[in-house]
């Protein structure tokens, strides 16, 4: 009761001030009444009540102190106090805000993606913690290797397994949603009716599907629209339920809708629509989809385990259940393969339901920790720069600080006072670091997750909480320095000390905080340098194509069926098209894409046992001008012709490691190769082309790349290249005019063959870019530190410069005075840095490409900027030091 | 001319609570009529009933509300609450014990 009163009193606290005020002088006036009724004149009557009141502050204060406890006071009085003092000095005050500012920044903003690909598990989902993904392995040929995916194995394995409540399989896809111009490619959640048991998300509209309508091997065409997509789509119109539209090549009748902010197992690409796997898996090429162990669908298990059930018994039970599945497989399906469990060796593993953890960290996962660890080392630098700049700011205002004391300020006082001022500093950058987090928070989702929802700062409350934490965390940590020294303050000394003896000493903490700072930047400096000199590598690696002046057109059929010659005949026009669109120079039918996706045909040569055991030979099926397009160059012989058609002789063009491989040092012009069985009739080999780039960047040995004419080989998983004047902007006319040709609801997408390749180089840019711009924040703080200290010291010494120069010395020897002090710290700092960077080269040399942790250009590089950068901060100050006027100086001290 | 005699500590709640039973009155009043009754021996100060008067607040033993002085001047006015009123009576009870007590060590000790 007291305790409400005395709230409200605070949150009145102007009205009971007047109140207060109000009351006494009513008092007051009343007292002088009394005294001219009995005689005083009305002005010795005044002077006489003011008499008898007292010190009229003292009684209001104490009146007023029975409301209010006296630290509450202390305090507001010193947030007054601290934020007098920062406006009295907006410098200062900026210097440290923008400090700050750019370290809590880049640590919300990138707290905000670790923590949804590594630690939130999907909104709405009961008991994450007892939730799991499942991951399949078999061996095969001694390699041991993801498998999974069919439906077969899933049914299978949720029959057999009992350490399981709840089971379901899931899948996303992007497929055609709507029909004509408005077809869009949208995210589809593809699931099991059991998927919405695991969630607490009843359906805002309608229902969710059941299991009756997702049983195999046809499910009922229906559909639960997401929460966005309605509100997008149908205006979040109720009478939506029963209305009809098109996913891929078939229509559904939607019959729900999901409540907001249920997204499935997908916060990054939240679905538009959920549909049942067994309405999808007719379409994808077989009824047998759901039978069939060699029909893989795409599809993921999620679990959830029995309470009480170990997450190793759970693996145990589910290995259990794969290997008699494999068994079933081995009987049912491949009795003659002479495979055998003892060679297969299926493990089934039970791991997080984020799929960025899985079992074990992604590249993305890991390149993103990284980045989160050179964040805090940014944050480590910006706090020990705030602590530097305060404990500057302390030593400047030792005597003020010697005169309160010496005026009775409490030293517990003062020190609250000092981390109050860390703290107040520290929430300013805090509001002004997520700010800008919540601007580059779009930057870093354009970098890290493509394609992706951009992850919220300001409005997601555990980001929110993150940065209120390191904000507070900071703000104690950069006042506990100044804080601290005040403890060990020489009263009588400072008092007495004028500017003439010198505040100006060497303070130990600080020395070190900038060691600290200099080591740290050299650190990240060396990363930037070592991800730089990666990427440029990277960026050097002979592709054996021209990436940026192909666009690659992938045909979507969507149903519509047409027999080969209408296919081929389609191929033509489309052909035709492009070739006729404004600026494309070169365009041809192709099969396969490089890095995207591989066609692999057992071949036979004479004189090879087993063509297969020398590694992976993948061929592409293309038209006569697929070389110009593509800028693959023919080394011997000739390319594909327009007189390879489907009744002349059978001919191969191979890539040079082939032709290495399978004829070494010899001619492969000639050449005889059979496809798909011994007894096929001769494919010539007419030509040899350069080596391409087919897998990844890195150092790939084992594959083989060949092309036939298209012409010759089935006319299925067509696309074009085309290669234009200016790709980028011909994409929109290109596409136009070849959708133009599509029949019924098929249709054609158009992308740079550029950013297959940049998919490729992501992880290295990711790490040059974020590296490089890390380590300019820190260079920046780091001279910033150093400046402040240099200058600090400058101003402290004016004194003794000024006998200096009285005493002869140049200018250029006073400059090398500062400009040496200033070299020092920052040789200092570069040697440690040198040797942590040198230990932690162990950790970082899997995430470089063909490029030493220790190249010593790098090393040479981050040690010369950073003497540069000691050299530009002291620059101002030793001419500042340079120009002390020796007469002035010793007269002032 | 006698000066005005200190209070007892502890005792001026006790004694503007009293005054209040009358009914409600305002500050200077109180100050007056606690004057007026003990025939001057008792002086309470302003610097020690403006306080005593906001702790009664806080303890919820009084309210006070604005409205008009005799000399229709706007005065504040204390009233006592039921609350005041148990209060008064067991501190009361309290006193009078203590100067029982008191009274009986003066006379026989």
């Amino acid at each position: 009761m007291r305790l409400l009163r005395r709230i409200a009193h605070w949150a009145r606290a102007r009205v009971h001030r007047d109140d207060l005020e109000g009351e006494l002088a009513f008092h007051r006036e009343m007292v002088e009444r009394d005294l001219i009724a009995r005689g005083m004149s009305p002005h010795a009557a005044r002077l006489a009540a003011r008499r008898a009141m007292g010190n009229e502050t003292v009684s209001r204060e104490d009146a007023r102190s029975v409301w209010v406890w006296w630290w509450l006071d202390a305090l507001r009085q010193d947030a007054a106090y601290t934020v007098r003092s920062l406006r009295a000095s907006p410098g200062f005050t900026l210097a440290v805000v923008l400090t700050l500012a750019l370290g809590l920044g880049a640590n919300a903003a990138m707290f905000a993606v670790v923590d949804r690909v590594l630690f939130r598990a999907p909104p709405h989902l009961i008991d994450p913690d007892a939730t799991h993904r499942v991951y399949l392995y078999r061996t095969s040929e001694g390699i041991e290797a993801e498998r999974s995916g069919q439906y077969a194995r899933y049914a299978d394995l949720a029959r057999w397994t009992s350490s399981f409540s709840q089971v379901a399989a899931v899948r996303e896809q992007q497929l055609p949603v709507g029909t004509g111009d408005a077809t869009r490619e949208l995210p589809i959640g593809i699931v099991t009716a059991s998927l919405f048991g695991f969630f607490d998300a009843p359906p805002a509209l309608g229902r969710y599907f059941s299991a009756a309508e997702d049983t195999p091997p046809a499910g009922a065409s229906v559909a639960v629209l997401s929460d966005a997509a309605w509100k997008a789509q149908y205006g979040g119109r109720r009478d939506v339920i029963g209305s009809t539209f098109v996913i891929g090549a078939s229509r559904y009748t939607i019959i729900g809708v999901a409540p907001a902010g249920f997204v499935g197992l997908w916060p990054e690409r939240p679905p538009a629509a959920f549909i049942p796997m067994s309405a999808y898996g007719p379409t994808t090429g077989t009824n047998l989809w759901w039978s069939s162990y060699g029909h893989a669908i795409g599809l993921s298990m999620i679990v959830r385990v029995k309470p009480g059930v170990s997450t190793a018994a759970a693996t145990a039970d589910l290995t259990t259940a794969l290997r008699r599945s494999y068994q079933n497989q081995i009987d049912v399906e491949l009795p003659h393969a002479g495979l055998t469990l003892g060679s297969l060796r299926p493990r089934a593993v039970v791991a997080s339901i984020l799929s960025e953890r899985g079992p074990e960290a992604s590249s993305f996962a890991r390149v993103a920790l990284w980045l989160s660890g050179v964040a805090l080392i940014v944050l480590f630098i910006a706090c020990a720069n705030v602590a530097n700049l305060l404990l500057a700011r302390t030593l400047e205002r030792r005597r003020e600080i010697a005169v309160r004391l010496a005026l009775g300020v409490g030293r517990a006082r003062l020190t609250g006072q000092l981390i109050l001022e860390g703290v107040a500093l520290a929430a300013l950058g805090g509001v002004a670091g997520v700010l800008s987090a919540a601007g580059t928070s779009s930057a870093m989702q354009r970098l890290f997750l493509p394609g992706d929802v951009a992850p919220r700062v300001l409005t997601d409350p555990r980001t929110a909480l993150f940065a209120l934490g390191i904000t507070l965390a900071v703000g104690v940590a950069a006042g506990i320095g100044p804080a601290l020294s005040v403890g060990h303050q020489n009263l009588t000394a400072d008092l007495k000390a004028g500017a003439r003896e010198g505040t100006y000493q060497h303070s130990r903490l600080r020395g070190m905080l900038l060691l600290v700072q200099a080591a740290l930047s050299v650190v990240l400096l060396i990363g930037a340098g070592l991800f730089v000199r990666s990427l440029r590598h990277v960026q050097q690696v002979p592709l054996g194509f021209d990436a940026k002046p192909v666009l690659v057109v992938d045909l979507d059929m969507r149903g519509v069926a047409l027999d080969s010659a209408h296919l081929v005949a389609l191929h033509q026009r489309l052909l035709a098209a492009a070739l006729g669109t404004p600026g494309v120079e070169h365009a041809t039918l192709m099969k396969t894409v490089p890095f995207e996706g591989i066609m692999s045909w057992p071949l036979f040569v004479a004189g090879i046992d087993s063509v297969d055991r020398l590694g992976e030979f993948d061929l592409n099926a293309v038209s006569p001008d697929y070389f110009a397009t593509i800028g693959t160059r023919i080394l011997r012989g000739r390319g594909v012709e327009p007189s390879d058609g489907p009744h002349a002789a059978p001919v191969m063009v191979v890539g040079a490691a082939m032709a290495r491989a399978l004829w070494p040092n010899e001619n492969p012009i000639g050449r005889c190769v059979r496809i798909w069985s011994v007894t096929a009739p001769c494919t010539t080999v007419v030509g040899e082309a350069e080596d391409v780039r087919t897998h990844s960047l890195g150092d790939e040995t084992g594959y083989y790349y060949y092309y036939l004419p298209v012409a010759q080989t089935a006319p299925d998983y067509i696309g074009l290249f085309v290669r234009a004047r200016d790709a980028q902007r011909t994409i929109g006319a290109i596409e136009r005019r070849l959708q133009a040709q599509m029949p019924g609801p098929s249709y054609v997408t158009v992308r740079p063959l550029l950013d297959v390749v940049s998919d490729q180089m992501r992880a290295w840019t990711v790490g040059a870019d974020a590296f490089t711009a890390l380590g300019g924040l820190a260079l920046g703080m780091a001279a910033l530190g150093l400046y402040s200290v240099i200058a600090y010291g400058v101003a402290q010494r004016r004194h003794e410069l000024g006998v200096r120069v009285a005493l002869g010395a140049q200018t250029a020897d006073i400059a090398r005075l500062v400009v040496g002090e200033s070299v020092r710290f920052a040789g200092t700092g570069l040697g440690i840095g040198a040797c942590v960077s040198v230990a932690a080269t162990h950790w970082l040399a899997p995430l470089l490409f063909h490029e030493s942790p220790r190249d010593p250009v790098v090393f040479g590089v981050a040690g010369l900027v950073l003497i540069a950068a000691a050299i530009a901060a002291s620059w101002i100050p030793a001419r500042r030091a340079a120009r002390v006027d020796p007469t002035s100086a010793i007269r002032s001290g | 001319m006698k000066t005005a005699a200190e209070l007892l500590p502890g005792t001026l709640d006790l004694i503007v609570l009293r005054t209040l039973v009358r009914g409600p009155m305002h500050g200077y009043g109180i100050a007056q009529r606690v004057k007026e009754i003990s025939k001057d021996v008792l002086h309470v100060g302003e610097s020690s009933l403006y306080p005593a008067l906001q702790r009664l607040l806080l303890d919820g033993y009084v309210k006070a509300e604005w409205g008009a002085s005799e000399n229709n001047r706007r005065a504040r006015f204390y009233t006592l609450t039921a609350a005041g009123r148990r209060q008064l009576a067991s501190e009361r009870e309290e006193f009078e014990r203590i100067v029982g007590a008191i009274h009986a060590v003066l006379r026989f000790a």
